[in-house]
């Protein structure tokens, strides 16, 4: 990472007896799409509203290339944003909302209308520019909102779970169309959700929050393949965990034995385990296959139900004590007839991931 | 439905419960209708037949300078009122909700309060002697009493004292209906609190500010009381001119015709008030 474009210190925002966010520090670099992804709660909209200007941090700081915004008011921080409810001013047209930015600048004319013209191309609404925000849809509103907070090309945009007012279909097309805007445009974005497909496909980092804290940042597939915790691992994509006793680790691989009594050598150790610590073991569903393999460790399990998914299947197992499990082979991967029995299901241990109990 | 059910029925018939509604319109054209009438008819034929008593209203100096006044004091207490009101309004529409129904409760309850008692009331703060006058000149801020009754100001301040409420209650609606979200992404386009102000808050409330004002001009235009014991004798407002015409001069006719008249710019009003907000909702979209 190069010089720090912005960069959040140790940021700490309290209500009251309550802390929403503990201790934050991230540093973005120019050009970045980083996602705040966690649960409600966990203290990432807080993190951007300091960012905003709409809350004072309790301490900390927020710089944007070397210079605190603290003192800097909201209004002159020349940040665009775009919000989770629907913000446009119901009393001006789309053309004249994307103005509004540069009318309180006191741009001159020929340029507002260019760069009011450029904004409405952008994000593909030039035939509505003389509608009213009440005679467009969500999904177009929220469009118009992104058209009016580029229209200054502020270095930042910060965007609060704009599309979570949406239905699936409009959420998706309209991820599409800020990919397509963040490429065209180099701006750094900064987007809160709580939706993990969501991140996963928009982000080029992911900064996971839990409880006022960052507990992973990474690429989408760091997140996902390489958690460093089992909240991270719980949170992004679906997982198994399973009791475990630790027996050993050597190199950063641990054998375990599972309650079943079986012996797993090699799979991932998350942290120094002590022998005969209680521990569980994280396996993605599909991480899961039917057939054996030379390096594949296996388990028995009861089959309860198979359900056909398209590409996957989807099946609930039992394992020897009962626990439930998840698990999506490829559809190719097992025959339909295979049901309802006991049988034996095969992960690669490298593929496993052990985290304190 | 079927064009041929349509058909079938009668060319014509009452609407469904016109019946229900008749004793309504009975009492609606027996006390509200007939009344109006009635005051038409007086002032076209007292003492005789003719439009003389619209003639003297309009064309004399002295009945011109009422109207004046009254307009004059309507509008200033008009726009008194909303420049006091809309900080309130705005107050109570971002205020918790349980504190803002105390302070609904308070306004209320001073709507409920003897007209007349708060009138006096006033009377007492704002006379020479009283207790406004008292205090400045003790604290010796003035050396001479500040002619606050028996003159515009007077009326003014009574009148928006009254008036208040009238114009808090819509306006809150009005307030209450814009998101706060809206002024936040204001601020982040740029908008300093002014240029938010003025281009974003202040438009969106005008519906609210129009219906108040309103509601505030029209009975400011009519008001008795408050003129009465607060106001002076040179700015004399419609009402009293028409008590006067009826009760010590008994000139029914010219009465009758400056109420009339009265009646015609209230309504004139009405209809324009109802165009602008009208076709401001239908352009506004919400």
């Amino acid at each position: 990472m190069t010089q720090p474009f912005l960069s959040i210190r140790n940021l700490r925002k309290a209500f009251g007896a309550i802390t929403a966010v503990h201790d934050v520090t991230l540093d973005i670099p120019k050009g970045e799409f980083l996602t705040f992804l966690g649960p409600s709660g966990s203290g990432k909209s807080t993190t951007l509203y300091a960012i905003a200007g709409f809350q004072d941090p309790s301490s900390g700081n927020v710089e944007l290339e070397g210079k605190s915004l603290l003192a800097v008011p909201s209004h002159k921080r020349n940040i665009g944003m775009v919000f989770q409810r629907y913000t446009l001013f119901p009393h001006l047209t789309v053309a004249e909302n994307v103005a509004f930015p540069l009318r309180v600048r006191r741009r001159p004319e020929a340029e507002v209308k260019k760069k009011v013209a450029d904004m409405l191309a952008l994000v593909r609404l030039e035939s509505f520019a003389q509608r009213l925000p009440g005679a467009l849809s969500g999904g177009q509103q929220q469009r118009v909102a992104l058209a009016r907070a580029l229209a200054y090309d502020p270095p930042i945009l910060l965007m609060d779970e704009p599309l979570s007012a949406l239905d699936k279909k409009l959420r998706e097309e309209i991820q599409g169309e800020i990919r397509r805007i963040h490429r065209e445009t180099g701006v750094t974005i900064l987007y809160v959700t709580h939706d993990q497909e969501e991140a996963l496909h928009l982000s080029d980092r992911i900064a996971l929050f839990k409880d006022g804290r960052i507990e992973q940042t990474g690429s989408g597939e760091d997140l996902y393949l390489r958690p460093a915790t089992d909240f991270v691992a719980g949170f992004i994509g679906n997982s198994n965990f399973l009791a475990a006793e630790h027996l050993d680790t050597k190199d950063g691989t641990a054998t375990i034995r599972l309650a079943d009594g079986s012996v797993v050598s090699g799979v991932r150790a998350n942290g120094a385990f002590g022998k005969g610590q209680k521990t569980r073991l994280m396996i993605r569903p599909e991480a899961f296959g039917m057939e054996r393999s030379p390096t594949s460790a296996e388990l028995n399990v009861d089959i309860v139900d198979v359900a056909f998914y398209g590409e996957r299947r989807r099946i609930v197992a039992q394992t020897a004590t009962g626990q439930e499990i998840d698990i999506r082979p490829t559809s190719t991967a097992m025959q339909s007839h295979d049901s309802t029995q006991c049988r034996q299901v095969y992960f690669d241990p490298a593929a496993a991931f052990l985290f304190p109990a | 439905m079927s064009v041929e059910t349509r058909q079938s029925l009668p060319t014509f018939r009452m609407p469904a419960g016109f019946n229900g509604l008749l004793p309504a319109l009975v009492l609606i054209v027996l006390f509200f209708v007939v009344p109006v009438l009635a005051l038409l008819l007086r002032s076209v034929t007292e003492p005789e037949p003719g439009l003389q008593n619209y003639a003297t209203l309009l064309g004399d100096g002295t009945y011109a300078r009422v109207f004046f006044n009254t307009f004059l004091v309507a509008s200033v207490v008009t726009i008194v009122t909303v420049l006091v009101a809309f900080p309130v309004a705005w107050m109570l529409a971002i205020m918790p909700s349980a504190l803002a129904s105390i302070v609904f409760g308070i306004i209320i309850l001073s709507m409920w309060t003897n007209l007349l008692t708060r009138t006096y009331a006033w009377m007492v703060l704002l006379q020479r002697t009283g207790v406004i006058n008292r205090t400045l000149m003790a604290i010796g801020v003035i050396d001479q009493p500040l002619p606050l009754i028996n003159n515009l100001t007077g009326v003014t301040i009574g009148m928006v004292y009254i008036m208040l409420p009238f114009m808090i209650l819509p306006l809150v609606g009005t307030l209450r209906a814009i998101d706060p979200m809206t002024l936040r992404a204001a601020a982040l386009c740029g908008a300093s609190p002014f240029q938010a102000f003025h281009r974003i808050l202040l438009p969106l409330s005008l519906p609210g500010i129009a219906a108040g004002g309103l509601m505030v001009f029209v009975m400011s235009l009519g008001y008795f009381v408050t003129p009465a014991l607060l106001g002076g004798t040179s700015n004399m407002m419609l009402a009293e001119m028409i008590a006067q015409m009826i009760q010590s001069l008994l000139n029914w006719g010219l009465g009758s015709a400056a109420a009339f008249i009265l009646l015609v710019v209230t309504m004139a009003l009405y209809a324009l008030q109802l165009r602008l907000v009208g076709a401001r909702r239908m352009s506004g979209g919400a």
